[in-house]
């Protein structure tokens, strides 16, 4: 006979905007942004590489702030607005300049760290729109990757901040 | 020779937007109809009885559906597969199973397994699974495990070696008798891990209308898991599909034959539906390897010739597991002694179980330890001998002129230009500037050093009697509409190395790139194959598709002489237009060709035989399996190598080291894709150097793993590693297409040595040398604290 166990019925109302997309459901409240990302909105291009903050292929932007969801309870986003990779290109499905850097400098191998590569490069070139060669090895401390060795990921960002120093575009 | 528009350029990934938008699938990211998930329960002990295990709090959970212990497997589940049976190279070989069942050899050891309608249900119903351990004496220390009174890791055996292994050649002996100095030193490499960003997911869904079953799987070699899991399931293979979807890396991690693959398909078949597991960071830190002790001699000739090398070491392979793992030692001692002449061979392999979780497959695959017990004591011998690194290592190197070269050990060396590419390393990293200004900066308190690495590395491999085979094949497909599909045996562990099958077969058909798509990773539409492993999918899977783009080349060829009325000779199709040298004026599209090829059968493609497909293998020379005189035999084709050098600072406060500079000479041959050649280049330095600065695994006193995390374990990061200057040198292979030699596994030897010959450089002066690894931060500091009261204590 099939016992209910209290622990795993408890809920939270969460209510966010993902993507530009409203979000409102119960969810359990210990679940993790990361897990309500890929499991309740199959948004699968956010990844799981560690589960305790270290490796940041799980890393999205929580109001315009890069955060690590796999530590970060979904129950603390509320009311706020979660952008993940899948959200970052235009409308259009124009690709965010930073996307495009690492496409043309072939910024990744496998693939697998490199959402959260882009997030940090952009909240990087936000911050410092020309930077340099430490700040940008500086800012992808909280990355990991075990393919490239990272030189072509910072030849990547490399490439993004001169795009958008040439195109003097300085926003988001 | 066909032009080569794409050949040896930086080409990129085709379907590189889906990476950066987050639309490329991983293995985890697929969920099917009722998605089940599994959750394992793992041993807490590194040795104990199993007395009982107590299924039913578990099953008591609402949205359990089952779970199972080791003797419930066992009523369903063979024995796995050994990917390569110790037992074939003459060692002890036991029956490796899913869970464990009256005992459990190792801290990690899958027990038990639950499975839910959610992850939180299953792990939440796991915690309520009752096993009583009774915990018995362990080991995990490789000498205390040959110790007489030892506890043995598997009953049964007459002690703890799965083999002792003599790669031996010439006389060792009466050369250490003549030698004017023997240099010796003890080389300690402690256990580390793969660990890509991706960890193993198993996704498998029954079909009951089949009988059968689909395993996603990150899984670098599809055909061959599927042999063993139908041996595990008794399910025969043609009721098994494996599907490998983009991998998040692998470096051997994700070779098969790891107790999870056929326990979950086990509980698809029992549940009949879509059972997921997905490894989290603890449970992937369990997998190591590399752990070797090497006592290393050499004995010297007054000049600095080597004469001989005495190399008794020690492997800790940890319990004995399924996956290649232990195989990595034997190579150890088969790449002795890497790039140098020397005929005189005494090393001796020991491979050691203790109680640590089992290796498995470590990028390098044994290849790199050689590279850094050789280079550690040629350094050693440099010091003794007040030589030169440099000069005494070319002193030594086999020469470009004697190749091809057979070693003491029984491997043919291809081609080489070992003191060619170390000449390349030794300028890029300004090796003489900092020799200069050594003095002077030690003089101002800064301790900075240059070291250097070589590395052999032996590459597409064939072990006879085991599922690791020399060959691959590919089959290319040209559709009417004239697009191309390339269907290889050989899957991409992350390294991108569909971009340049695409750009051979590119070239070979003379159509432009984008026409062509590359599929991999699934047993049901791939021809079979093997896989990724042993820097071979360039070599096979290239050279395999090469020769099918070349056959259907043929009748498109054909077709277009036909249609065009000209001799076959005078076609030339290049990046998708066909041309005549007899007809100047006129010319077809290859997409027009196709379409008459498949549509005029009877008429102007009645010449050729449809449709334009292909399937080829490529089964490169040089591998032997037919033992030698003396009982060798060279199971490699191909022998790529590289000098690595390092110039690190040291803060004598702390300990703590800075690279400032690394350099690479790199010879894989022909480079395809000069991009995903560095890719693999500065991959696996990172990996030599996050090993050597930070990456430990550690256990407590019980045989207890310590590291748990990226915490614990501490990989490189990007402000960890400097600006990698990379430099090609190279000479072709004779006997692969166009002289390619692999590019996947070399380096993290030679980076490593790189890296702790530099330390121990820019300690010299101190009289510090440090060859028990890693070389982290506290162990410098120990070591300088040592060296500067001795140095007090003999002032005073």
């Amino acid at each position: 006979m099939s016992e209910i166990h209290e622990i795993l019925e408890e809920t939270a109302f969460l209510q966010c905007k993902v993507n530009g997309v409203s979000f409102e459901e119960e969810i359990h409240p210990s679940m993790s942004l990361l897990d309500l990302l890929r499991e309740e909105l199959k948004l699968t291009g956010t990844h799981m590489g560690c589960m305790t903050g270290h490796c940041g292929a799980c890393t999205v932007s929580v109001d315009g702030r890069i955060i690590k969801s796999c530590i970060t309870p979904a129950a603390s986003v509320q009311r706020k607005k979660v952008i993940t990779i899948e959200g970052l290109a235009g409308a259009d499905d124009s690709l965010h300049p930073v996307q495009e850097a690492f496409c043309e400098a072939s910024g990744f191998q496998c693939g697998y760290c490199a959402p959260g590569m882009v997030f940090s490069t952009v909240e990087l070139l936000n911050e410092h729109p020309d930077p340099s060669d430490a700040q940008i090895r500086k800012a992808l401390t909280g990355n990991l990757c075990r393919c490239t060795g990272y030189q072509s990921i910072v030849r990547s960002v490399r490439q993004a901040a001169n795009q958008k120093t040439a195109s003097g575009d300085h926003s988001e | 020779m066909a032009e080569q528009p794409y050949i040896g350029r930086k080409e990129k990934a085709p379907d590189r937007v889906a990476f950066v938008s987050g639309r490329a699938h991983f293995s985890s990211d697929f969920a099917f109809e009722g998605q089940l998930h599994a959750h394992i329960i793992r041993s807490p002990h590194a040795a104990a009885k199993i007395r009982s295990v107590d299924l039913s709090g578990a099953l008591k959970v609402s949205g359990v559906k089952i779970a199972i212990d080791g003797a419930g497997a066992a009523e369903h589940l063979d024995p796995i597969p050994h990917h390569i049976d110790p037992i074939v190279f003459g060692g002890r070989t036991t029956d490796l199973f899913c869970l464990a069942q009256d005992h459990t050899r190792y801290f990690g050891e899958p027990v038990a397994v639950v499975v839910a309608t959610d992850k939180r249900t299953a792990q939440y119903a796991a915690s309520r699974v009752v096993v009583d351990y009774e915990p018995t004496a362990s080991v995990t220390d490789a000498d205390l495990a040959l110790k007489d009174d030892a506890p043995l890791v598997v009953l049964g055996w007459d002690d703890n070696s799965i083999m002792q292994v003599p790669f031996c050649g010439g006389d060792a002996e009466a050369a250490f008798k003549d030698a004017d100095h023997i240099v010796k030193t003890q080389v300690r490499v402690h256990r580390q891990a793969t660990q890509p960003i991706e960890t193993r997911t198993y996704n498998a869904i029954w079909d009951e209308g089949g009988q059968s079953i689909t395993l996603y799987a990150s899984a670098q070699n599809p055909h061959p898991m599927r042999f063993a899991l139908a041996k595990t399931l008794r399910m025969p293979e043609n009721r098994l599909r494996v599907i490998a979807p983009s991998m998040g890396g692998a470096f051997g991690l994700k070779m098969h034959s790891h107790p999870e693959e056929a326990l979950i398909c086990l509980l698809a078949k029992l549940t009949k539906g879509a059972v997921k597991w997905t490894e989290n960071r603890e449970e992937c830190l369990l997998i190591g390897g590399r752990e070797q002790t090497h006592d290393i001699e050499f004995a010297l000739r007054e000049d600095g010739r080597i004469l001989a090398i005495r190399d008794h070491f020690l492997a800790n392979a940890g319990a004995p597991g399924a996956t290649p793992g232990w195989g990595m030692a034997f190579l150890t001692g088969l790449t002795m002694p890497g790039p140098y002449d020397v005929g005189n061979l005494d090393v001796w392999a020991n491979i050691v179980v203790t109680n640590k979780p089992p290796w498995s497959a470590c990028r390098g695959f044994g290849k790199e330890i050689t590279a850094l017990a050789l280079e550690l004591c040629m350094d050693k011998a440099a010091r003794e001998l007040g030589l030169d690194p440099v000069e005494i290592r070319n002193r030594n190197f086999i020469s470009s002129n004697d190749f091809p070269k057979k070693t003491a050990t029984g491997l043919i060396y291809d081609s080489g230009d070992y003191a060619g590419a170390l000449a390349k390393t030794v300028e890029s990293i300004g090796y003489y500037d900092v020799k200069r200004n050594q003095e002077k900066w030690r003089g101002e308190g800064k301790y900075i050093g240059v070291g250097l690495g070589y590395e052999v590395t032996p590459e597409g491999g064939a072990l006879p009697g085991t599922m690791v085979a020399g060959y691959d094949t590919s089959t290319v497909k040209v559709d009417p509409g004239g697009s191309v599909t390339i269907l290889t045996g050989v899957t991409d562990p992350g390294g991108g190395n569909r971009i340049g099958i695409a750009q051979i077969v590119a070239d070979e058909l003379g159509v432009a790139i984008e026409a062509i798509r590359v599929l991999q990773g699934d047993t049901q539409t791939c021809p079979y194959g093997f896989g990724n492993y042993s820097g071979r999918s360039l070599i096979v899977g290239g050279g395999s598709a090469a020769l099918a783009a070349q056959d259907i080349k043929e009748k498109i060829v054909k077709v277009a002489a036909a249609l065009m009325e000209v001799e076959e000779g005078s076609i030339k199709i290049y990046r998708g237009v066909v041309t005549s040298s007899a007809k100047p004026e006129s010319e077809l599209s290859f997409n027009e060709v196709c379409y008459a090829a498949y549509t005029r059968a009877y008429d102007v493609a009645a010449c050729i035989e449809q449709p334009l497909e292909a399937t080829r293998t490529f089964k490169p020379g040089l591998i032997s399996h037919l033992p030698d005189e003396q009982g060798k035999i060279n199971p490699y084709p191909s022998y790529s190598n590289a000098a690595y050098a390092a110039v690190c600072e040291i803060d004598p406060g702390t300990g703590v080291v800075k690279l400032l500079k690394f350099a690479v000479t790199h010879d894989c041959g022909k480079a395809i894709n000069p991009v995903l050649v560095e890719g693999q280049a500065c991959g696996a330095v990172a990996f030599g150097i996050g090993g050597m600065m930070g990456e430990e695994i550690v256990f407590d006193e019980g045989g207890r793993q310590k590291t748990r995390n990226f915490e614990d374990y501490v990989m490189p990061r990007a402000a960890d590693v400097p600006e990698i200057v990379m430099k090609h040198h190279d000479s072709p292979n004779p006997v692969t297409f166009m002289g390619l030699k692999g590019a996947g596994e070399a380096g993290v030897g030679g980076s490593a040595a790189a890296v702790v010959n530099a330390v121990n450089d820019a300690l010299a002066h101190l009289g510090v040398e440090i060859n028990d690894l890693p070389v982290t931060a506290p162990r410098i500091w120990s070591a300088i604290q040592k060296a500067q009261s001795a140095q007090k204590a003999a002032e005073s």
